[in-house]
């Protein structure tokens, strides 16, 4: 992420040439691909529940950041920012798609295997953590699937909402104390 | 504009430091208690989500190198067949999603070119005045059709070449177009007058007016008075009046334009028809008047009677001879056109060809052309980008819109 904001800030290495605000060069790209397909797929996997559905949200959220490079304005948010705004965006589609194909539920069938190697106790948080996002609407677990696997500040939450800094943080904080109450409610003492 | 409606926007009390504490904390910058507890719920959820699987990190970065987005060697190449590369399907919606980027861009770009080329027809429709390199004022009549030569119709070439006697019969047809380039009825009998003021230089002055005079003996007509006035210093000027059979008229027009830059032009008609059909009634009546008395005269009888009728027929030959006159005046006048060529040769006309002060108008005419093609362009453009805008605004908005009421249906 640092890296990726460097290259992005810094002046272009073309000899004698103004740093071209709104361009990702293709170092700065890789970097942000290296740095955040992870976050973005999961991210998309865990909105969708879909893992098909998730991996074609990712290859079209890094395609139109691709595409729509030349408009990045780094005073209008990070690139990591942007990309995750298009993600949402690809994510909302998918899931608007889906209401007029009548497949409206989202589908639950996120892996558990990962955590077969896990201690019980650390598989009864995972199940505890899960059933409590499960439980929270739409709109605030799409706000906390953002913040954490987006791991954004409260500015480019903002920005990648498209609503004030206040807002998001209002509605960051409204989301994380409802999963927080789900937790307690379940038995997840130590977040709560 | 923004017509979705969220929660509340009022920040909570002490919703500032439970951001920044919060930050704080997923940063790994306090080590509070519950710092500890946010950091594992973040780890928590994020350990929820399956791990991206290395075959479609693999055909994503592919994909991403095809589009030339990543630098080779960013990621492990897929090992998979080719058939089941995933970024040969999972990018087919990027493709539709350049082709939407596109779509828009070379709309904008097909609209600026139609409204650049209505505005340079429109430009070019009020009037070749705005174009013309060369200063041609021209009168309303002229305006309308002055450089158009006249078409000349089989009737007007049989008035011209035929005798008078014959042209009479055949001038009614000669207005079947006029000189100001409007159709007419046929069977009228129009005169037509033209003016050509022709700009040239003083050394060029006697050349020009010659040469003038030559065309309109080769068009069959005859200079009936000439004027040619050449100063060492000052303005020289020629006037020429010309007579050109009408059907030649426009050819000629056209050939006096070619000798020198035309300063104005002039062209008029006037209908005759009733003169002509007055002429015409008068002679016709003479001629009636004629064959009675002639028959009067073979059936009388006495000196009396004959020495009168020969004088009454005397008399009305006359009037017949004086009748034929006149019809063949009008019969003129519709078939000869009335041109005058005035050639001024002074010190503006000194400056055609390529001077500076030439080159300097010419280039303030072209700018000036060029100034009304932007004006008309953005008259056309402007409106256009505001309902295109405004209609990309909402667009967007209504996507947004769209795009959040998921979340609020589910």
């Amino acid at each position: 992420m640092s890296a990726l904001v460097s290259s992005f800030d810094q002046p272009s290495s073309r000899a004698g040439g103004a740093p071209r605000q709104g361009v990702l060069d293709p170092a700065a790209f890789d970097a942000l691909f290296r740095d955040c397909a992870a976050d973005v797929h999961g991210y998309l996997i865990s909105l969708l529940g879909d893992r098909a559905a998730a991996e074609d949200a990712t290859a079209l959220a890094f395609e139109r950041l691709y595409r729509s490079r030349s408009r990045l304005d780094h005073r209008r948010g990070t690139p990591r920012a942007w990309l995750f705004a298009i993600a949402r965006n690809a994510a909302l589609d998918e899931l608007r798609y889906r209401r007029r194909k009548g497949s409206y539920g989202l589908r639950e069938d996120l892996v558990e295997d990962r955590a077969s190697g896990d201690a019980l106790e650390e598989v009864e948080r995972r199940a505890t953590v899960r059933d409590a996002l499960a439980s929270l609407p739409l709109r605030e677990r799409e706000l906390v699937l953002l913040k954490f696997h987006g791991q954004l500040s409260n500015s480019e939450l903002a920005r990648a909402l498209g609503i004030s800094e206040s807002n998001a943080g209002t509605r960051l904080h409204r989301a994380l104390t409802q999963l927080r109450a789900h937790c307690a409610a379940t038995g997840r003492e130590e977040v709560a | 504009m923004r017509i979705v409606s969220f929660p509340a926007d009022e920040p909570l009390p002490g919703q500032e430091a439970w951001i920044a504490s919060l930050e704080d904390a997923l940063r790994g910058e306090s080590q509070d208690p519950d710092a500890g507890a946010w950091r594992e719920l973040r780890d928590d959820v994020r350990s929820l989500a399956p791990v991206m699987t290395p075959a479609f990190e693999g055909s994503l970065a592919q994909g991403l190198e095809r589009l030339g987005a990543l630098q080779g060697g960013a990621v492990q190449a897929d090992t998979r067949p080719p058939g089941e590369a995933l970024a040969d399907t999972r990018l087919r919606r990027g493709r539709r999603s350049l082709a939407a980027h596109r779509r828009p861009a070379l709309a904008a770009a097909a609209t600026a070119a139609v409204a650049l080329v209505a505005a340079v027809l429109i430009a070019a429709s009020h009037g070749s005045g705005w174009i013309a390199s060369a200063p041609v004022e021209r009168t309303p009549a002229a305006a309308q059709g002055a450089s158009r030569p006249l078409p000349s119709t089989p009737a007007q070439g049989a008035a011209t070449s035929a005798p008078a006697s014959k042209a009479v019969e055949a001038s009614p047809a000669l207005g079947a177009v006029n000189a100001a380039g409007a159709a007419s009825a046929p069977g009228r009998a129009q005169q037509l007058a033209a003016s050509v003021t022709l700009g040239s230089t003083a050394a060029n002055l006697q050349a020009i007016s010659d040469q003038v005079a030559q065309l309109a003996v080769r068009d069959g007509g005859y200079v009936q008075s000439s004027n040619v006035q050449v100063q060492q210093q000052g303005a020289s000027e020629a006037t020429l009046a010309l007579r050109l059979p009408s059907a030649q008229l426009g050819a000629a027009l056209g050939a006096i334009g070619r000798l020198a830059p035309i300063r104005a032009e002039n062209q008029s008609l006037q209908d005759i028809t009733d003169a002509y059909d007055a002429a015409r009634q008068q002679l016709s009546d003479a001629e009636a008047e004629q064959r009675a008395l002639l028959r009067a005269l073979a059936a009388a009888t006495t000196e009396g009677q004959i020495d009168s009728l020969r004088q009454r027929l005397s008399a009305s030959r006359a009037a017949v001879a004086r009748s034929h006159a006149s019809v063949n005046a009008v019969s003129q006048r519709a078939s000869t056109a009335e041109v005058e060529v005035s050639i001024l040769g002074d010190v503006r006309a000194g400056s055609e060809g390529l001077t500076l002060h030439r080159g300097l108008h010419d280039a303030g005419r072209v700018l000036v052309v060029a100034l009304i093609v932007i004006l008309i362009a953005a008259a056309i453009l402007v409106p256009l980008a505001l309902v295109l805008a405004a209609l990309a605004v909402g667009g967007s908005a209504l996507r947004r819109y769209r795009r959040e009421r998921v979340l609020n249906d589910h």
